[in-house]
């Protein structure tokens, strides 16, 4: 792209050939690298998705073109529906469990809680003597 | 505020806005005005992945089905925008990526009538109004400051004023009763509380660089944070518990024993507060377990909601027996009523019920704004009016001030035993207003003569429900 000089507006189509061609084969290479089992686990591929797109932006600024803009969610969309079909989508940030898992840790002290008042309540009747 | 609909924990997460150990609704970090320009690689990871999430949902999102011109969905550089028909502004909450950037407030784009989206009339890229985020940052920054230096401040009251009182009931020997432990065991679980929060305050809070080094001492901090803070509300359970005894169920008997409420006092929060650090260290371990935007702390703040809902229940059952038998007395139904209102206003900061009655925060600003005000003076300011309330205006504690240490020390040993059952109930009938002389003796001065007919007919008059002659 260094050899690529800009000297018009923006082309749509040349901007999506450039990114195709010099981009996405980088980002092929890198993630054969990684190994398909691999294409899911976030933290090995953050990285190279984080080159993916500085590498468009940066073909973006060469060819004067604002970004994102619709080539790159085209293309962004086609490297997913490649590369990430089968990930689930939620496995990156830190996020809660699952509710099967959520509920009970909550409801466990609630209920833990209401046996204490009550048995409380019914021992300090006790000690008074009154049933 | 975080609109949350479908959870079945909608009033608790409003609640949760209230509760002290949270950063509730402001952010207190330091700001920088200007939007930061993204070299920083921390605010560049959460947009990427932002973006990964946006292009994943715009690949499993199914396609546009209605009818007419509509713009596609995009992903604009720091939001996803879906699928929106032409002519229509499509809003969503502001991104948290930069320090001045308020995620309650609304970021918009306009898809207009041809089906594209709008483009600024300068640049004429496409553009989406991120201008609100911003906008009010500095006044929202200066009102959090003064609420963060109010906390500071309420706290440090409390503190003292709580230290206060508690070397009141300790000097006075003669003040000593079962309701007086327990007032004590409360106080002091305040004063823990208003030490951690502090602690919290100006340690964790205002230091990015010690959130980010996480050393496990920020999450032992909070982990005792969490314990205080269920320390202070089933200590507050224990006075309802104790209170409920004492009126409702057992009227003015013997003297219970205080095992089983300092095991609830003091023991059985370790409970939740260890299962929300499991589970927080497994599940959402975050740095120096700051975050509040997690469901895992429902695991304190679940029990704590279950202690306050059983208080009130106690508190109304309370509240109707003493009308049932202020009735009884035949005195006008006005001033009646009054009195049982005043009673459970006083009552309900011992309680903390006000959590329970004031959860939503109003979406008008200046509404907000008052609503933050108060909701932070009712929050950090509790232990100077408990203080306030069952200590320095209550009449016995006045009058053993007043009077000569040395004159209550030859008296006490005579006392003690007499007025324990008797003072319980003149606590309860100076904290909670006038009542009728012939069911209580609340003046001071009567119990410096002999009390013993006093102690007879109250017992007669609320065990059989008729007046004493």
């Amino acid at each position: 792209a260094q050899h690529f000089i800009a000297a018009t507006a923006c082309q749509e189509p040349d901007y999506g050939w450039m990114i195709r061609h010099y981009c996405l084969k980088q980002f092929q290479l890198s993630m054969e690298g990684i190994g398909q089992r691999l294409w899911c686990d976030w933290d090995e591929t953050v990285g190279t998705y984080g080159e993916l797109t500085n590498c468009t932006v940066l073909i973006a600024e060469r060819l004067d073109c604002y970004w994102p803009n619709r080539q790159v969610d085209e293309f962004f969309v086609a490297v997913h529906r490649q590369y990430f079909r089968n990930c689930s989508p939620s496995g990156r940030a830190l996020h809660d469990p699952p509710n099967a898992v959520l509920c009970p840790f909550i409801l466990l002290p609630v209920l833990v809680t209401l046996l204490m008042t009550a048995l409380v309540v019914w021992r300090s009747k006790r000690s008074e003597g009154i049933v | 505020m975080r609109k949350t609909t479908q959870n079945c924990f909608l009033l608790i997460i409003l609640l949760i806005r209230i509760v002290p150990s949270l950063s509730s609704t402001v952010n207190y970090t330091d700001p920088t005005l200007e939007p930061v320009v993204t070299e920083n690689s921390v605010i560049r990871q959460k947009i990427i992945d932002s973006q990964f999430k946006c292009y994943e949902r715009m690949n499993r999102a199914p396609p546009y089905k209605k009818k007419g011109l509509f713009c596609n969905r995009t992903w604009d550089g720091w939001l996803c925008w879906d699928d929106t028909p032409a002519g229509r502004i499509t809003a969503q909450n502001c991104p948290d990526y930069f320090p001045d950037f308020d995620p309650t407030e609304r970021a918009s784009k306009y898809c207009d009538e041809t089906g594209n989206w709008f483009r600024h009339p300068e640049s004429n890229r496409t553009w989406s109004n991120y201008t609100l985020c911003n906008s009010f940052t500095s006044e929202k920054l200066k009102m959090a400051f003064i609420l963060y230096y109010m906390a500071i401040v309420g706290h440090a009251l409390s503190i003292t004023s709580l230290l206060i009182s508690l070397a009141i009931f300790f000097y006075f020997k003669s003040l000593s009763c079962q309701r007086i432990t327990l007032h004590k065991n409360l106080f002091f679980s305040y004063v823990l509380n208003s030490m951690f929060t502090i602690a919290h305050l100006i340690a964790v809070v205002p230091n990015p660089g010690l959130v980010k080094r996480d050393p496990a001492s920020c999450k032992v901090l909070q982990f005792f944070h969490q314990y205080m803070l269920g320390c202070n509300y089933f200590w507050m359970l224990c006075e309802g518990i104790y209170l409920h005894t004492l009126i409702v169920v057992a009227v003015f008997a013997e003297e219970q024993r205080l095992h089983w409420y300092y095991l609830l006092g003091w023991g059985f929060p370790l409970v939740p507060a260890s299962i929300h650090a499991v589970a927080r260290a497994r599940y959402f371990n975050d740095n120096c377990w700051m975050s509040v935007d997690t469901h895992l702390l429902y695991i304190v703040h679940g029990p704590v909601m279950a202690a306050l809902l059983v208080n009130f229940f106690f508190l109304l059952n309370i509240v109707r027996v003493l009308v049932t038998k202020l009735r009884d007395t035949h005195r006008a139904e006005s001033n009646m009523y009054m009195k049982a209102v005043r009673a459970t206003l006083i009552l309900v900061p011992l309680l903390g019920i006000q959590f329970v009655i004031i959860p939503w925060r109003p979406e008008n600003r200046l509404a907000g704004e008052i609503y933050d005000y108060i909701m932070h003076i009712l929050m950090h300011y509790q232990g100077l009016l408990v203080a306030t309330i069952f200590c320095f205006f209550n009449g016995e504690v006045q009058g053993a001030l007043k009077r000569q240490w040395t004159q209550y020390k030859t008296q006490w040993g005579q006392r003690r035993r007499e007025h324990c059952s008797t003072r319980s109930t003149s606590y309860t009938a100076t904290s909670i207003s006038e009542v009728p002389v012939y069911l209580y003796h609340h003046d001071s001065n009567n119990e410096q003569l002999n009390g013993r007919y006093a102690e007879d007919s109250e017992l007669v008059a609320l065990k059989s429900g008729e007046t004493s002659t």
